[in-house]
């Protein structure tokens, strides 16, 4: 049979971003996979360095859209490293809530992508219906949809008054019930599994091979969370637990998300009830002295590092980040040969592909 | 002469042709809206397919330069021309009665092969590797729903033919006829899993979730009509509709094609009614309950149950005998 290629992207309807897959396909069957990146490059670690610190926080903030909380937190996390401040304990938990609300919003898209390249349209809106809950409870708490513009250096930029905290308690419990039955969907529906079980396997061995984090790890049965392994913000004091699942397959990785889901739902209600008083940032601008710092973080996609140095005026002299997309798209390498034409945009997707942070 | 002026009337204005058009063209509309609030959504207004049309009917059709021009061309209109007349075979109890003819299901049954082929060649004409993926899909999908259908066909032209004393029949007006007189087959329990099969068979013939593999938007971005626009594009849509009323036609012919009353207004709107009754069964609850499969999995389904099915039907039929 002979071999032929053929393109996906940069721009198709199943990725959500500009990407470029070659597959050579042979008959239906994937044989080997060229990847192209480089489409939405828009020289950002070369403008960070000309802007100043917290001008940066702001532009962090929009590297990315649907983990956009945890790129600022983590850049503010490495500045309080490089000058000393201790963050209020009270900012560390609002900091948990803004990323687990990103995380519950971030992962029931990924779900809904899912439902809707396997032409489950129906499940696509029943899920991105159940997204709006937590898009309302951002815009009410946080005044936007996407970007939450929560953190600043050494704290938080919101608080949550006693009306606030009971607005989000109520609609917490509104998610419960319908995450209950979209996850028996994902997990019984017959249309859904006969697509997603077996595809996109990638062995543990494999896995640890190429280093891949977040759900994609947790998919294919490593026990590897930031927030667990090193916990930042309020993580140390809250219990997270983490979801692992054995299938290793494009299930295995929307059910750890789905659970992912479920844990952060806990977590925000574990924080509302622990959350103490006191500031919710320091009282005053920081002076960064020169040096340099790592801070990492658990985003929706998995782990997130960030590399600061500073000489001590007030532009950072090199920002670099290494995000989970960086690491895990590698992986399709084995997760694609073998599968059908008909599973290449499933497969890119249960890795939840975050190209513009990738290429920033 | 009269005669061929009624069939060019027959053609090109009713049942087929215009009215046909519009009423596919209704009957999506219907669905989509259908659909729509199925989902949770508000949906497009009824008439958007029509809408749709008379846009792309304005619009420049491009042809890709690796194209072959002519094969381009005549896919669509092979695909709606072969549709229009297979809506003038389709019989209408009290209002049309098809052609006189002793062998048109046969005939219909190549005819409704005829879609596929068009997209087929559409597809590879178009040098594109979703239209050849689409191309290779299109076949193993035809030959899996084509061979139920036969066989319902056939059980249905034995149980008819041996009924009325010969072998089997295969001309639709007497199937109608027969059941004109002797109560339609819906009602007969050895045709209940022949009607089972056929019911499975729409789906896959329309090309409707799930089983749009060939035409899959979010995995071989639509396929063999993907290169289309412009005119290619609108007739490509008007003959998904039209097969819509061949294939919706024909079942109510084969299973219930008896009418309300003498009333030629009466039995139209009744046949639109039963139209309406079996696309909401057979397409718009499928495709909004089910995910797509994959082409194997599609392929062991048709193999496995509708054929099994039909075949008990046929079983049966020649028993009772």
């Amino acid at each position: 049979m002979s071999t032929y290629t053929i393109p996906v992207g940069p721009l198709h309807v199943a990725l959500e971003e500009p990407m470029y897959f070659r597959v050579q396909v042979e008959g239906e069957t994937v044989v080997g996979l060229d990847i192209t990146a480089g489409y939405v490059h828009r020289g950002m670690e070369s403008l960070v360095m000309q802007r100043n610190i917290y001008q940066n926080i702001t532009l962090t903030e929009r590297l990315c859209s649907l983990c956009s909380n945890n790129h600022p937190c983590t850049y503010c996390m490495a500045l309080e490293k490089i000058a000393g401040i201790e963050v209020p304990e009270r900012a560390q938990y609002l900091r948990v809530i803004a990323d687990e609300i990103k995380r519950i919003a971030s992962n029931l898209f990924n779900a809904g992508i899912l439902a809707h390249i396997i032409g489950f349209d129906s499940l696509f809106m029943h899920v991105m219906e159940i997204r709006e809950i937590v898009q309302d409870t951002k815009e009410t708490i946080y005044g936007n949809r996407m970007d939450l513009a929560v953190n600043c250096i050494g704290g938080v930029r919101y608080d949550l008054s006693d009306e606030k905290i009971k607005y989000i308690r109520k609609q917490i419990d509104r998610l419960k019930k319908p995450l209950e039955e979209i996850i028996d969907i994902y997990m019984n529906n017959k249309f859904v599994r006969a697509r997603t079980e077996g595809v996109g396997v990638l062995p543990k061995e494999e896995a640890v091979r190429y280093g891949v984090v977040g759900p994609v790890a947790r998919g294919s049965g490593i026990d590897y969370d930031v927030r667990v392994k090193s916990p930042y913000a309020a993580y140390d004091k809250i219990k997270v637990n983490v979801h692992v699942e054995n299938g290793s397959d494009v299930r295995a990785r929307a059910i750890v998300r789905l659970r992912e889901i479920q844990e952060a739902v806990n977590i925000i209600e574990l924080c509302l009830k622990e959350l103490p008083d006191g500031p919710t940032c320091i009282d005053h601008l920081p002076e960064i002295p020169a040096g340099e710092a790592i801070a990492k973080s658990e985003a929706p996609r998995g782990e997130l590092i960030y590399y600061l140095r500073t000489n001590g005026s007030d532009k950072p002299e090199r920002l670099k980040w290494r995000v989970p997309t960086y690491m895990n798209w590698e992986a399709l390498n084995v997760m694609m040969p073998g599968n059908k034409v008909a599973d290449i945009p499933l497969i890119i997707t249960s890795i939840d592909p975050c190209i513009s942070c990738t290429e920033r | 002469m009269t005669n061929f002026v009624q069939l060019i009337l027959n053609l090109l204005i009713f049942p087929g042709g215009l009215f046909a058009v519009a009423l596919g063209l209704f009957l999506m509309g219907i669905d989509r809206k259908i659909a729509a609030r199925l989902q949770r959504r508000v949906g497009p207004p009824v008439y958007q397919p029509f809408i749709d049309l008379v846009k792309l009917t304005r619009k420049e059709m491009v042809v890709p330069g690796t194209a072959h021009l002519q094969a381009f061309w005549l896919a669509p209109l092979l695909g709606f021309a072969g549709m229009m007349a297979a809506v003038t075979l389709i019989p209408i109890a009290g209002v049309y009665q098809g052609f006189k003819y002793s062998g048109d299901l046969l005939v219909l049954l190549y005819l409704l092969a005829l879609p596929a082929i068009a997209l087929m060649i559409g597809g590879s004409a178009s040098s594109s590797p979703f239209g050849a993926v689409g191309f290779s899909r299109e076949m193993v999908m035809m030959m899996s729903y084509e061979l139920p259908l036969l066989v319902v066909l056939v059980t249905i032209a034995l149980k008819v033919g041996l009924a009325t004393g010969g072998i089997a029949t295969f001309s639709l007006s007497e199937i109608v006829q027969f059941q004109l007189e002797n109560g339609a087959l819906l009602f007969d329990y050895t045709m209940l899993p022949a009607l089972l099969a056929f019911l499975v068979f729409i789906p896959g013939n329309m090309g409707v979730v799930p089983f749009d593999i060939p035409e899959a938007e979010t995995e071989i971005v639509e396929g063999p009509i993907l290169e289309y626009s412009g005119t290619g594009l609108a007739l490509f849509k008007l003959m998904t509709s039209l097969k819509m009323i061949v294939v919706l036609g024909l079942a109510i012919a084969l299973f219930f094609p008896t009418p309300l009353g003498k009333n030629f207004l009466v039995n139209l709107l009744w046949f639109f009614l039963k139209c309406l009754v079996l696309m909401v069964i057979a397409i718009t609850i499928v495709r909004t309950s089910t995910g797509r499969v994959r082409m194997d999995q599609a392929f062991k389904f048709y193999l496995r149950y509708p054929t099994v099915l039909a075949l008990i039907s046929l079983v049966l039929t020649l028993l009772q005998r």
